[in-house]
């Protein structure tokens, strides 16, 4: 009965009502941000005196945001390559091998998701600098592939798991390299899972803030730098707009991920 | 595969340290920087060629690190004096070349071997005139929850500032104020904890008060003068203000250490400083700037000020900078 | 299924693929666990070496009440995140579809949504002269404003806004895997609703409840970014702790020190996660 959607009665009722209020809770900030964008009041004072499109002026009229936009779309473009690679080899491995020390494996590959993030931050930042990669490109994507490896391992795993292995055997027996069969069959197969996880590594470097701090530099700056710095520094309404942009940029990436399943699952 | 794969490792080839005639100054963000950057950095990247990169804000323990670690990305650095003395005892800093930097029109009070000043400012008090009835006259107003009631903001890292309040506000004399008494003072802000909302940077402390978020708050007088500026409705006292420097240093290490010396020449110059303190309202710390400024600037600064004003002993709090910061920030999280 | 080796023609009875673990461990252990090691390693050797630094964090009380801190608002937002996400996961399993991915979208917009961007509306949201407060006093509700920002209010808030998806998510996967039959029967034997739902519903979705709690219990354990926006002082949490020690004090002995407990906590409640619900299961939703 409880689990029959005809069959709740009032039940119904209450349950969608509570569901409706925690979507309405789930929304709000992000309508509030895009509303906020377009205020005049430079205190954030809402409902502003009036409505203006100044702060977006300003956003466009300051080249640093736009840098560090494309740092951002470069740096987690490159980790989430890296991180799905290596996570594709590894996920082979943990779902297909046999041996001993399996799960130890896969939980030491998927600690960078559980360890608190400002201990792999300060950890990390010690560290690049005593070896020369404080500042530098190849030390942000080294720290957000480490970051984002676990997102791009779970679905593999997931997707890999859920693939019937004879397929790709039956391949072989028909006279395809192992690594033939991988490529053309087994790939193609699990494309969702890589997918997914090409996404997730992707938004585990766009929205990654504390490793991104302490190794930002001034002619490397990440977007969540940009806003940290801002939120630190000026508080200009200016952080609402570009929050807005990137609202708009989600729904975007939103629309395209649902587009692309859809057709990947065809 | 194999392109991304090149791809992806030319990406990481490509260093981004500053460059030959490039240097990095950082500083703490805000109207402040935009100002050091417009009457500082400008001119001088005009007439030196070297590039003046910005960052911010300051950091000591990014600081720290990058000279500990060997990997020090910033080239001058904007930090408050207390810290820079006791940056320079433990080694972090780099002496200044005064041959490079002329010294003859610095005022004495902020420059040290490893320092030169950066410009200095007094910790007023500051109101939103639409959240408080009447006006404030004093620190120790602050205080009484009943005459004043609302929330109250203060600087929230552990500073010369607050302390010094806290004991004028339980009538500790101006002159008798150090050694600071510490128990006398947390037991005093202990009076009003509850109404306290910390503001941790110059930004956040403007829009507290404009807000109306915070009804008053002890705040850095060019903050309150970019508040007037921009047309918000507060008001201020000048009564027992406080005094306090930043200083410009260079961290030990710096890879721009020649061009940072010349930017620290040019930032202290008399036209710079007076140009500065024009658009920020903090003092020049040039002695010869303020005939570079005009009149009424000079009427706003905290040299006009100077009755009733306490000097925070920046050497006092450089020895005892880090006995203070544990209690203090022992005491605010109780 | 990777099936029995024994078992297989001789063409195809290789371990598959166990080699192509070597690259992730290689990055793993060089640019996770020795940077980690590496800085644990400054806890008993700065500023000498020896363990004064956590004598000094067992030994003070202020410490002790960042532990306790930490505690409290990790679970009074898993507790608060489990009961609201509880439902909400229970509609979505058997919601029609059209209306379901109505839900879907929303919650997938405010986890896609940038971080700071979300903790800087709830900043705005909730302060005295926020829209929030605005509002019930304009309702009536309220004479003063509440003080809902620089609290545990503020922090709770805005950690179970972040942390909401990662519940109901797994728990949708838990909801759907139960078969409506054991329900329809319980109803038939004459079992009130309240009582289907404490004895068969329930303890049924119990694994999935277990799984993401921890999680959410976990992730907040070591939160950072939503605590130093939205906290006031005297709610600091460890992370925050360790990096005012490292930012404001610059004694990394002490910070390191604080950061070698709150991996050992973190470890602790992973491992007993992974065995709970083994690796795989883990994160079910993302």
């Amino acid at each position: 009965m409880l689990l029959d959607y005809d069959r709740l009665g009032w039940l119904r009722a209450a349950l969608l009502g509570f569901t409706g209020l925690v979507a309405a809770f789930l929304l709000l900030p992000v309508v509030f941000i895009v509303l906020l964008s377009f205020g005049s009041s430079r205190w954030l004072a809402f409902p502003p005196p009036s409505w203006t499109l100044k702060w977006y002026e300003e956003l466009f009229a300051d080249p640093a945001w736009l840098n560090a936009a494309l740092t951002s779309a470069r740096i987690a473009t490159m980790a989430a390559i890296l991180a799905v690679i290596i996570g594709l080899m590894a996920s082979f491995a943990l779902v297909r091998g046999q041996f001993r020390g399996r799960n130890t494996l896969r939980g030491l590959l998927l600690t960078p998701m559980v360890l608190p993030v400002v201990v792999f931050a300060i950890a990390i930042y010690a560290f690049f600098l005593r070896i020369g990669l404080g500042g530098t490109t190849a030390g942000f994507v080294i720290a957000h592939t480490v970051l984002a490896l676990p997102f791009a391992i779970i679905p593999i795993t997931a997707a890999l798991e859920g693939f019937d292995k004879s397929i790709e055997d039956a391949a072989i027996v028909c006279g395809a390299s192992p690594f033939e069969a991988k490529l053309r069959v087994t790939l193609p197969a699990i494309k969702i899972g890589i997918f997914s996880a090409a996404i997730f590594a992707f938004l585990a470097s766009w929205d990654e803030v504390v490793v991104a701090i302490f190794m930002a530099s001034p002619t490397l700056q990440t977007l969540p730098v940009k806003i940290w710095g801002s939120l630190r520094q000026d508080l200009s309404p200016v952080i609402a707009a570009a929050s807005s942009l990137l609202v708009l940029l989600t729904l975007g990436l939103m629309v395209v991920t649902a587009l692309i399943r859809r057709k990947l699952s065809k | 595969m194999k392109l991304i794969l090149t791809g992806i490792l030319a990406g990481l080839l490509a260093a981004t340290a500053a460059h030959a005639d490039e240097m990095v100054f950082t500083s703490w963000g805000g109207t402040t920087q935009e100002a050091q950057t417009k009457s500082w950095a400008a001119p001088f990247e005009a007439s030196s060629g070297i590039k003046v990169l910005q960052d911010g804000p300051t950091d000591y323990g990014k600081l720290k690190a990058m000279v500990e670690g060997g990997g020090v990305a910033w080239d001058v650095v904007d930090v408050e004096m207390d810290f820079a003395i006791k940056a320079a005892k433990d080694g972090l800093l780099e002496p200044i070349d005064f041959n490079v930097v002329p010294k003859a029109d610095l005022d004495p009070r902020f420059t040290t071997d490893h320092a030169v000043g950066s410009f200095y400012y007094s910790f007023v008090l500051a109101w939103n005139k639409g959240a408080v009835s009447g006006e404030p006259t004093g620190w120790a107003d602050m205080f009484d929850l009943t005459k004043f009631p609302g929330k109250r903001t203060f600087y929230k890292w552990s500073a010369p500032g607050v302390i010094e309040i806290a004991l004028l506000a339980d009538g500790v004399p101006a002159d008798k104020l150090y050694p600071l008494d510490l128990d006398r003072a947390f037991k005093k802000l202990d009076t009003i904890k509850s109404e306290i909302v910390w503001w941790d940077s110059g930004a956040q402390s403007q829009q507290l008060i404009a807000s109306g978020e915070a009804a008053f708050g002890q705040l850095w007088n060019g903050r309150v003068f970019a508040l007037k500026q921009d047309g918000a409705d507060v008001g201020a006292s000048w009564n027992q203000n406080m005094t306090a420097a930043d200083v410009l240093v260079i961290p030990k290490g710096s890879k721009n250490k020649a061009s940072a010396m010349k930017f620290l020449a040019a930032a202290t110059s008399p036209k710079s400083q007076a140009m500065f303190a024009e658009a920020s309202g903090y003092a020049p710390i040039n002695t010869a700037a303020k005939a570079e400024m005009p009149a009424d600037v000079v009427k706003s600064l905290p040299d006009a000020y100077v009755d009733g004003q306490i000097n925070l002993d920046m050497s006092y709090w450089a020895e005892n900078r880090d006995t203070i910061a544990e209690r203090w920030y022992a005491w605010q999280a109780k | 299924m990777s099936g029995n080796l024994l078992h297989r023609p001789p063409i195809l009875r290789r371990p598959d693929g166990t080699g192509g673990a070597l690259p992730a461990l290689t990055l793993i252990t060089l640019f996770f666990v020795v940077p980690v090691l590496a800085l644990l390693l400054r806890s008993v050797t700065e500023p000498v070496p020896g363990l004064q630094n956590y004598a000094i964090l067992f030994g003070d009380g202020t410490y002790a009440r960042v532990f306790f801190n930490t505690f409290l608002v990790a679970t009074v937002v898993t507790a608060v995140t489990v009961i609201v996400a509880f439902p909400v996961a229970w509609m979505l399993a058997i919601m029609p579809p059209a209306l379901g991915s109505i839900v879907f979208g929303i919650i997938i917009l405010s986890m896609w949504t940038n971080l700071l961007t979300r903790t800087y509306a709830w900043m705005v949201l909730l302060q005295r002269t926020g829209v929030i407060n605005r509002m019930l006093m304009d309702v009536g509700l309220i004479s003063e404003p509440l003080p809902l920002i620089n609290n545990l209010t503020g922090v709770t808030i805005g950690m179970v806004y972040i942390m909401l998806p990662f519940m109901i998510l797994p728990l949708v996967g838990t909801l759907r895997a139960i078969d409506p039959m054991t329900l329809r029967a319980a109803a038939l034997c004459g079992a009130s609703p309240f009582d289907a739902f404490r004895r068969i519903l329930l303890p049924l979705s119990l694994p999935g409840i277990a799984a993401g709690g921890l999680m959410v219990f976990v992730m907040s354990l070591g939160y950072f970014v939503t605590p130093t926006l939205l906290g006031g002082t005297s709610n600091m949490m460890l992370a925050g702790m360790i990096a005012q020690m490292i930012q404001s004090l610059l004694n990394w002995g002490l910070g390191s020190a604080a950061a070698f407990i709150l991996l050992l906590v973190t470890m602790a409640l992973y491992a007993l996660q992974l065995r709970l619900v083994g690796a795989k299961r883990m994160t079910g939703g993302i």
